[in-house]
């Protein structure tokens, strides 16, 4: 156990133990204790080396944990108004920021090459579980990322890996209007004719033909370097067949979508008979779906044909309720409930929760078992009963360079062993009167 | 005496039960009913005799047993989620002012002569001998009413039945509870007067019923965020007026020499008054407290102070249940400055302990910042008035109040200053959310503007 001393002597447990995890079922006393041992580990390890979290446990007294529940949990906003991490300047090579528009101060979470494949190793898994079942059943849990040395890359050098980048042809035609923001501005170049991003990936030698053909509805990591969220989603798409990013970036940083492009790619699978993934934000699907009921467009994608829909609306676009964003995908996409997947992630976090597997019926969300959610009750700060709305709390072991325990804004109900998100904290004045600075 | 349970006859729309669909047509015959009864009832009553009627009913709503204030205190907690104390310490600041000397004090500093709603006469300091006038009000006022607290509400209605106006008050959804009160009170004691006033609720911004409403409105008073204003604005006909009240926030100040006496925690208890005042939910709560370095206790003494008052406060006046939403606004703004005054030592929290009933930041970050409300205080340190002025630049278009804790020749010169910045209203700290009868709403006037004159020169 004296491997836990320092950050290279944990990743190697921590990876250890998400494969463990993923391969065989294991006794849950075993994973807990396990994943006691190693948040305690990490606590002690992020203390000393994260300074602002080291000030916030000081604060709270917190100076050594016997369980992983009482690890004092940063708050997401510290993520906007610190440098959250281990790393010093010098190792940072990547950053992912929150989304959100230029004016607001977004969140940061730095990697080195180390935690960015850490990174990737917490997500492939888990996302394969839910979201390709029948591949993780194939492929195992196993999953030792062929691609993180490409992966890794300066957030200044947007473009990864150029050489691999095919052209779509079909990126060549402008970007239809459809801004997300309502602020009305141009266009930035990124979004003009000669736009790199999209690319198709060249099938990867394990994907079998009858793979889905992958449209994913944000920006590629090309024209969205510190999006976790295009990060992710490129990081997965070595287990589909062809892959295209039909979302854009505009000049004011608002995320737009190419409907055409995603409506070619819709259109060709259909007719080959051959099955969609569509990964996308809830307001890509939203101006999707409002595309498609517009011109009365209604798709019937090939059986194994499926969606993972992930994030709220940030404030952009017309905000549709999950269940009318369900319904109409099931309308337009021809899409049944039990084939869409919804994500909870974040860019302060390194592990993602999900709410069902493909096809099963749904459920709370459920995080793997190396990252742990709460529901924390906000007056008192004790867990929430059951049934009772609370802020949910995560403690993420892949969170190795940053702080495991993050405090979000988001509220949720525990039910079973997961939890279904109910909202946010409001932000402001909560009734009459409201008005926000750009402060918090 | 016996208690009985109070039971209200369902006379307004509001008092539909839950689900009863409301259509337009309901909304147009309705206000078509009002003017009906306002030419009948309302039109040629006297002023006198309306400010009579409002003084009793002022009087009966400072009467421990009037069953409409029972009603309040034991039912508003659960339907407001005010508690019953700051309830209680809401209806009494409002109907204190309700007395006959208030209203006529209201018609004469409005229209120069208290009597002018009756008949011609002359104003009081008006240029020319033989010229008199008359002013009338709308015959339908329309009122679209603020979520956050109902005294606002109530005062309006008052100013309308000065204006001899058939009223229809449009409350947003589930926030009906004290103004369908009040006006059962009026219906109450004077059916004539309740036959002039409906009340209903629905959400905000449903354009079929609100296109109904404005239809027959000659006039809409409306309280809400600037993008709501702008939007009934657009959808106003062009014959229909609009007095709209947009998005106001206030702070307090306190000048050095203030706690430079020998009892400082009274100028905080003051502040906390006003904290806990309808739990900061209006416009005239204090979001920050500018505090001025230099007197015997500093800006973070005075933090703890107010922290002192506002837990005592919670034992005699609790803030009340929230909804999981604003407790959990609360609870991530705490932690956010947790992590802050962690950092450093220019930003400090006290915090009400394992619930979030009260909660005050102090630092020497000179900016105004919003706050999340219900109990929720910035105290900031300051230099002067310039730094507070400064720093509070970014509202001011949107101050209303300041509470301001000074005396003497020193307040007056500050109170000209923060008048002269744009602040609508000063005031002493620990009365913000206590204006008078007769203030001008926004730095109009709030009876005047929904009138219209006419004048004959004989």
């Amino acid at each position: 156990m004296s491997l836990l001393v320092s950050f290279d002597g944990f990743v190697p447990q921590l990876r250890a133990f998400i494969t463990r995890s993923q391969e065989q079922p294991v006794p849950e006393a075993e994973l807990d204790a396990e994943f006691n041992r190693l948040a305690a580990a990490l606590f002690a390890l992020q203390r000393d080396a994260v300074p602002i979290y080291g000030e916030f446990c000081a604060k709270r007294k917190v100076s050594a944990v016997a369980d992983w529940r009482e690890i004092p949990a940063l708050p997401a906003a510290a993520f906007k108004e610190f440098e959250v991490t281990s790393l010093p300047p010098a190792q940072r090579t990547h950053v992912f920021h929150s989304s959100g528009t230029t004016q607001h101060r977004p969140s940061r979470h730095f990697h080195n090459a180390q935690s960015l494949a850490l990174y990737e190793e917490s997500l492939r898994p888990w996302f394969r579980r839910h979201f390709l079942p029948e591949q993780a059943a194939i492929g195992g849990g196993a999953d030792r990322s062929d691609r993180t040395d490409q992966a890794i890359c300066n957030p200044q050098s947007a473009i990864r890996n150029p050489q691999s980048a095919i052209r779509n042809p079909q990126s060549a035609k402008p970007v239809v209007n459809e801004r997300i923001s309502e602020s009305a501005s141009g266009n930035s170049e990124l979004t003009g004719s000669l736009t790199p991003a999209s690319l198709t990936a060249p099938a990867s030698p394990q994907s079998a033909i009858r793979n889905p053909q992958l449209i994913i509805l944000t920006p590629s990591p090309a024209q969205a370097p510190h999006s976790s969220l295009a990060y992710m989603f490129d990081t997965v798409r070595a287990d589909f067949g062809a892959a295209i990013f039909s979302g854009r970036v505009n000049g004011d940083g608002a995320w737009a979508l190419d409907l055409e492009q995603t409506m070619a790619a819709l259109r060709e699978a259909q007719s080959a008979g051959q099955p969609v993934a569509l990964l996308g934000t809830a307001s890509s699907f939203v101006l999707l779906l409002d595309h498609c009921r517009a011109g009365r467009t209604a798709f019937r994608l090939a059986p194994g044909s499926r969606a993972l829909e992930t994030g709220g609306y940030k404030g952009r676009g017309r905000a549709a309720p999950k269940w009318e964003l369900r319904q109409m995908m099931t309308r337009w996409l021809g899409m049944p409930e039990s084939r869409i997947l919804a994500e909870y992630g974040m860019s302060e976090l390194s592990s993602q929760a999900y709410d069902r597997v493909i096809p099963e019926a749904g459920g709370g969300f459920r995080f793997p078992p190396w990252a742990r959610a709460r529901i924390i009750s906000p007056e008192t700060g004790r867990e929430a009963a059951e049934g009772e709305t609370g802020l949910v709390q995560v403690v993420d072991l892949a969170n190795v360079r940053s702080a495991l325990a993050v405090q979000t804004e988001d509220l949720a109900v525990r039910c079973g062993a997961g939890f279904e998100l109910t909202g946010r904290a409001a932000g402001t004045a909560a009734r009459g009167c409201s008005l926000m600075l750009a402060e918090l | 005496m016996i208690d009985k349970p109070l039971t209200l006859p369902g006379y307004f729309l509001a008092d539909l039960p839950d689900g009863a669909a409301l259509t337009p047509g309901l909304i147009t015959e309705a206000c078509q009913t009002l003017k009906r009864n306002r030419a009948r009832y309302l039109e040629g009553r006297s002023t006198e005799s309306l400010i009579q009627r409002l003084d009793g009913i002022g009087r009966d709503w400072l009467e421990a047993d009037y069953p409409f204030r029972r009603h309040v205190l034991e039912a508003g907690p659960a339907a407001t989620g005010f508690s019953a104390a700051v309830l209680a310490a809401g209806l009494d600041s409002f109907f204190r002012q309700l007395t006959t000397e208030n209203l006529e004090g209201l018609l004469r500093q409005e229209l120069g002569h208290a009597h002018r709603l009756d008949d011609f006469y002359p104003g009081d300091h008006e240029p020319g001998s033989n010229r008199v006038a008359l002013a009338r009000g709308p015959e339908l006022l329309a009122h679209i009413a603020p979520g956050n607290i109902p005294s606002a509400v109530m005062l309006n209605l008052i100013l309308g039945l000065l204006a001899r106006s058939a009223q229809f008050v449009k409350c947003a959804s589930g926030q009906a509870f004290l103004p369908r009160l009040f006006a059962h009170s009026l219906y109450e004691a004077d059916a004539k007067l309740g036959a002039c006033l409906e009340v209903a609720e629905w959400p905000g911004g449903t354009a079929s019923l609100e296109d109904a409403l404005f239809a027959q409105a000659d006039c809409v008073a409306a309280t809400g965020s600037d993008e709501t204003l702008a939007s009934i604005r657009k959808a106003l006909p062009g014959h229909a007026r609009l007095a709209g009240y947009g998005t106001r926030v206030s702070f307090g100040f306190v000048a050095k020499e203030a706690l430079d006496g020998r009892h400082p925690e009274s100028i905080a208890a003051r502040a906390a008054l006003d904290v806990a005042a309808w739990n900061q939910l209006g416009c005239l709560s204090p979001h920050v407290i500018y505090v001025e370095e230099g007197g015997r206790i500093g800006a973070e003494g005075f933090a703890g102070l107010l922290a002192a008052q506002l837990e005592a406060l919670e034992k005699t006046h609790p803030r009340g249940r929230l909804a999981a939403r604003e407790a959990a606004g609360i609870a991530s703004r705490r932690s956010f400055y947790e992590v802050r005054a962690a950092h450093s030592p220019e930003t400090k929290m006290w915090a009400s302990p394992e619930s979030t009933a009260w909660t005050v930041v102090w630092d020497t970050d000179a900016r105004f910042q919003v706050s999340c409300l219900n109990r929720f205080v910035y105290v900031k340190a300051v230099g002067g008035v310039d730094e507070a002025l400064q720093g509070a630049d970014v509202v001011r278009e949107k101050v209303s109040t300041v509470g301001l804790a000074g005396s003497g020749a020193r307040a007056a010169e500050l109170a000209r200053q923060f008048a002269r910045w744009g602040a609508r209203r000063i005031c002493p700290l620990g009365e913000m959310q206590k204006p008078p009868l007769g203030w001008r709403h926004d730095g109009r006037p709030a009876l005047g503007d929904l009138l219209t004159w006419s004048e004959w020169e004989k």
